[in-house]
Parts: structure tokens; sequence; C-alpha cells
């Protein structure tokens, strides 16, 4: 099972504040939010973080069909901080493996439940208008779609 | 507050979050925030914190794991204010 996670930064930037009181709070761990606090370029870290809880929950809920909003309890780490960053997802003690490629317009994850899987998944971005309206029929492992892009992964 | 006043709040707290013009016109119990109003995970953190400033309530992190729907908000809404009032 794979899981994959696309956020627009620009549509973000506009779409949601999360600069507002008690806003991270509802989100991300304490630990989290000290990397946002603590990071050069914390608009990056806050969409990053939250692509990798996407990603990660996007394979939990499709593997124990529970649905839920908690993002808080979705707990990231994260390995390495380049152009590749790779990192950790602990769901309720189930680990996933995410790798994140980060671009000034925006930040891709992808996941999997073994680490070795991430090197396997094949990966398609399209920005708008230059979205295959057939992507369906390709069978993508998992679709994620915000703003100006579409994100499939194989 | 009965159900269908904090419905009509609530109604008001979503509109600006959803682009889902017909969706967002026949709003009932039933309706879900993703798969009905697509609106924007990311958006439901305000959605939670709306909520929590328009009705005076604190929302915790098991309720909010609950907010998914129309029907499961109204009722921690009801609870919420249940508690508050007793």
């Amino acid at each position: 099972m794979l899981g994959n996670d696309i956020v627009d930064l620009n549509l973000a930037k506009i779409q949601s504040n999360w600069r507002r009181k008690n806003y991270l709070d509802k989100i991300f761990t304490v630990e989290e939010q000290l990397l946002i606090t603590s990071a050069k370029k914390p608009d990056e870290m806050v969409w990053l973080l939250w692509s990798m809880k996407e990603s990660a929950y996007k394979i939990h809920n499709r593997k124990t069909g529970l649905r839920d909003f908690a993002p808080k309890s979705l707990k990231c780490s994260i390995h390495s901080n380049n152009k590749q960053t790779y990192g950790e997802v602990n769901i309720q003690d189930v680990i996933y493996f995410t790798k994140s490629n980060l671009q000034t317009a925006f930040i891709h994850t992808i996941a999997a439940p073994v680490y070795g899987k991430l090197e396997e998944i094949k990966v398609a971005i399209y920005e708008l208008p230059d979205h295959p309206d057939d992507y369906k029929s390709t069978k993508p492992g998992c679709v994620s779609h915000h703003g100006q892009y579409l994100a499939l992964v194989y | 507050m009965n159900k269908e006043e904090i419905i009509e709040v609530l109604k008001t707290i979503i509109e600006p979050y959803s682009e889902e013009v017909t969706a967002l016109a026949h709003i009932d119990e039933n309706t879900d925030f993703i798969n009905d109003l697509k609106i924007n995970s990311a958006n439901l953190v305000d959605i939670v914190l709306d909520v929590e400033e328009k009705f005076n309530i604190e929302i915790d992190n098991d309720s909010m794991a609950k907010m998914l729907t129309v029907k499961a908000t109204t009722e921690i809404i009801a609870q919420k204010l249940e508690a508050h009032a007793g």
C-alpha cells in the first residue's frame, strides 16, 4: 500500500493561516512545534510535516478502515533535511516511512509501510492545465490533489 | 440551543471553507465535510477553532477526531454546551 500527499504552497499560503492562535497546537506534537519554531523556513516545515502526516494517514486509514481527524496522534520525525527529506510517521506504534520532495512551489511526500519500498515508488506530478483526464485508468496506488497539482504514485 | 439552532450556526462556520455550492445549499446531518463539501483537511482545523470561538467551548483531541460530519460535530457541540451549562 502506498500513500502520497502534495501541498501547493501558493494555495496553502492563502488557504490556511497556521499562525492563527491554537492552530499548531491542534495538529502538531510539542516536538513538531519545536521543529517549526526553530526552522529557517517555518512555512516549509509546517507543510512538510503536514504532508508527511497526510501521506501516512492515507495508508493507515485504508489498512484499518478507520476514519478520524487526529493529526496530533500521527507523530513525525525527520531524518535529513535537504532536497530529499526522509522521515517516519508513527501512528499508534505503527511506523510509516516517508520521503519528501521540497520545491519552491510545492511539497510532495510519498509514504510506504516498509522503508525499502520508498525507492521503488514511481511518482507522476502534473501541473494545471496539464492534468490527464484519464489518470484513473492508469490505476495509481494513491492520488493527491491540491491547487495546481495532481500527484500520482505507482 | 437545540440541534437545529446548532446546525444553523455550524453552516455559517463551514461556508467559507467549501466551494461546493450545491452541497452547501443542502447541508443536513449526513453531510460529510471532506467527501461532500470537499473541505481541505488543513481547514478542518479552522472549523474546529471557529466552533470553539463561536460556541465558547473547548474541543479536546478525542472530540476533534470525530468531527468529520455535521452529525458528529453537532453532537459534540451539544454535549459540550450541556457540560458547560451544568
